[in-house]
């Protein structure tokens, strides 16, 4: 019987789950209260819950895409719009492109035979471990001196016609720039762990298929990748999460209309005004996107995929 | 039917050679069971069919067409895995139509042919489960399914039946047998069960070490194996083997071995003639030691029963001839005691010679 009945606890049992709670929740909290509250609220010490709750936080942060015009705003300075979008770009097209080049390239280091094969399979991760500070210079060095179109060639020069701008065309202040960056720093850690879920596709599988008649393109699209939907998903999770995060290298790499949200919220810190309740409102706000795509990367993941496909 | 040969087929990992030249003809519509202990090459030899296994040397020749170098696709084969290998992901309608569907036939032919296919194997209610679903059984019969929707003129089988129960094994093995009157189709197909080999095959290869031993009809290897390898390999209980040495005169030669001395007639005289030595191995089946207590010593082998397996109708018996194992198959109401010296009359007839230094049969 003790099954269904919950078993009391000792009282430090619960005073520390409670901590943990407040803890990982807390901050939070008080973000998503503050985000509430107009700044003479949460500097004036007062704290508490006793306010007046107000949408006008949101309503700057979001200024430049909001249809009405404001009251208490007379120039909207903050282009959270534009970088939200940006940064929905960025993570969404680095982390599908990520996925598509990691589970081929995991695919080929697991099941084909080629000279140099283990060594490939053993460094990709030792590449993850450099931090992205030392890659910040070289990159920003090269997407702004070297990886350049002549403003004066066949592409450059169609691409300054068609968008404007001035000097050469660099990856430096792009959208790709960022993204080849992102997909390069996420690419070995996205190979390691679909690796891992490859290994166990039973080959069998891969050999039954091309008894069906299957070419290596359909086996690994119709019978490998279904199955190994659940590392895909896991892999998804953490390349939008890192690109969703990443602040050091979008700084250096990105210019004004390129700028990611985190960017967005640290430059918003002024040196003689910190907009509290801005930034608190854009920080709840850049907690949304990750939300939703883990809640539905993560129904993906459901184990025992592989399930009955050989005895088992 | 195309016709399946193969040359001087032989496998190497590295210096290592599994198949050793196999040559092979398999005849239009034909049952050809691959038979032989793990590791003795038999699977190899199918995957290589099947083009699963690269080819090391000599060649596949389907309608006279070499494949070595083709794609499995190429081929015109089905195959039916040994742990089923469904894909789990699809249910059993996606499973059987796989293989149509990446050639991309018309839907309605598609399904057409899964509803046919299901019907035959008794599959129709379970068409929209997923393999994890299905009992072992019932996955068996999905995978038979897919080699079956595809019109395939070889199929071939890599133990199919080896991951299921005795009882299922059995019933399998029945369906499959009815299932080869209803189409008529090569069929080559793997397994170490030599029961399976016995009651399915038109034709039974025999492999051991990367090599056949015999090839021919179940019968013909029951009745007249080719060396010592295939006397023991295949029946149950399996053939005695006893040493014995050809001793006489000018007009009796008897067969002396521990325990027993048979007296040869003119016919055996002639096959151990052709002996290359005195000492030859002696074959008897289990079943052809029959119990008679009043037969003469010149034609009777006397044997010391140690234990009795009752198995129903038949008991097995399991005694000692002088220091050498003795396997007795008789009707299970014979009267018999354990412990006790009991005589068994032989047929001259029913006995098999080995080479000792060959281990070929003498014939």
């Amino acid at each position: 019987m003790s099954n269904t009945i919950a078993k009391r606890q000792h009282p430090g049992f619960y005073a520390i789950v409670v901590m943990l709670i407040i803890m990982a929740v807390g901050p939070i909290a008080i973000m998503l209260i503050n985000s509430f509250k107009l700044d003479v609220d949460i500097t004036s010490g007062t704290g508490g819950l006793i306010f007046m709750p107000t949408i006008q936080n949101y309503e700057t942060a979001l200024c430049d895409i909001l249809p009405y015009e404001l009251d208490h705003l007379d120039y909207c300075a903050l282009k959270f719009g534009g970088a939200f979008i940006n940064s929905l770009v960025i993570a969404i097209v680095s982390t599908v492109l990520t996925l598509i080049i990691g589970c081929m390239a995991a695919y080929a280091l697991v099941r084909f035979k080629f000279m140099g094969r283990d060594t490939a399979s053993a460094t990709t991760l030792m590449v993850r471990m450099v931090p992205p500070a030392v890659l910040l210079v070289p990159v920003f060095g090269l997407w702004n001196n070297e990886f350049c179109l002549d403003k004066d060639g066949l592409i450059g020069g169609f691409i300054r016609e068609t968008f404007g701008g001035r000097g050469d065309v660099c990856l430096a202040g792009t959208h790709s720039g960022i993204i080849l960056v992102y997909i390069a720093m996420n690419l070995p850690f996205v190979i390691w762990i679909l690796q891992s879920f490859i290994v166990q596709v039973p080959r069998q599988l891969e050999e039954a298929a091309r008894m069906d008649g299957a070419g290596p393109f359909q086996v690994f699209f119709k019978v490998v990748l279904p199955l190994i939907k659940p590392g895909l998903a896991a892999a998804a999770i953490f390349t939008f999460r890192i690109a969703w995060n990443e602040y050091l290298l979008a700084s250096a790499l990105s210019d004004r209309d390129t700028k990611t949200v985190p960017i967005l919220i640290v430059n918003n810190m002024s040196e003689f005004n910190v907009e509290w309740g801005v930034i608190m409102a854009t920080g709840m706000l850049l907690a949304i996107p990750p939300i939703i795509f883990t809640l539905f990367a993560s129904r993906q993941i459901i184990t025992g995929m592989t399930a009955g496909a050989v005895k088992g | 039917m195309p016709k399946i040969k193969l040359e001087n087929l032989s496998k190497s990992y590295g210096d290592f050679e599994v198949l050793h030249s196999i040559d092979l003809e398999m005849q239009d519509a034909e049952f050809t069971v691959l038979v032989g202990p793990s590791g003795c090459g038999k699977s190899t030899t199918l995957r290589m069919i099947a083009g699963l296994e690269s080819v090391s040397a000599g060649e596949i020749y389907i309608d006279d067409k070499p494949v070595s170098k083709l794609e499995p696709k190429e081929r015109d084969l089905a195959m039916v895995f040994q742990d089923y290998a469904l894909y789990p992901h699809m249910n059993v309608a996606k499973n059987m139509s796989f293989a149509l569907r990446l050639e991309k036939r018309p839907k309605k032919e598609i399904n057409t042919k899964v509803n046919e296919v299901a019907e035959i194997l008794g599959l129709t209610e379970f068409l929209h489960r997923k393999p994890a679903e299905l009992s072992g059984g019932q996955r068996q019969r999905v995978a038979m399914g897919r080699a079956l929707t595809r019109d395939s003129s070889t199929f071939l089988f890599d133990e199919p039946l080896s991951n299921l129960d005795a009882k299922l094994r059995t019933q399998m093995r029945a369906e499959l047998a009815m299932m080869r009157q209803r189409v008529h189709k090569n069929m080559i197909y793997v397994t170490h069960d030599q029961i399976e080999a016995m009651t399915l095959a038109d034709r039974i290869v025999v492999m051991h070490g990367g090599k056949i031993q015999q090839e021919g009809t179940p019968e013909q290897l029951f009745k007249h194996p080719a060396n010592k390898f295939v006397a023991s390999f295949l029946g149950t209980p399996p053939m005695n083997l006893l040493q014995a040495s050809v001793q006489g005169t000018s007009d009796i030669t008897s067969l002396i071995g521990s325990g027993f001395s048979l007296r040869c007639d003119d016919n055996t005289k002639q096959r151990l003639g052709r002996a290359s030595s005195k000492e030859v191995l002696l074959g008897i089946r289990p079943c052809d030691l029959v119990f008679d207590p009043s037969a003469p010593e010149a034609s009777s082998i006397d044997i010391n029963v140690v234990v009795s397996e009752y198995v129903g109708a038949q008991s097995v018996l399991i005694g000692d001839c002088s220091g050498q194992k003795v396997m007795v198959e008789l009707k299970s109401d014979t009267p018999i005691g354990l412990g006790e010296k009991l005589r068994f009359a032989v047929d001259l007839d029913d006995l098999h010679f080995f080479d000792v230094d060959t281990d070929q049969a003498i014939v």
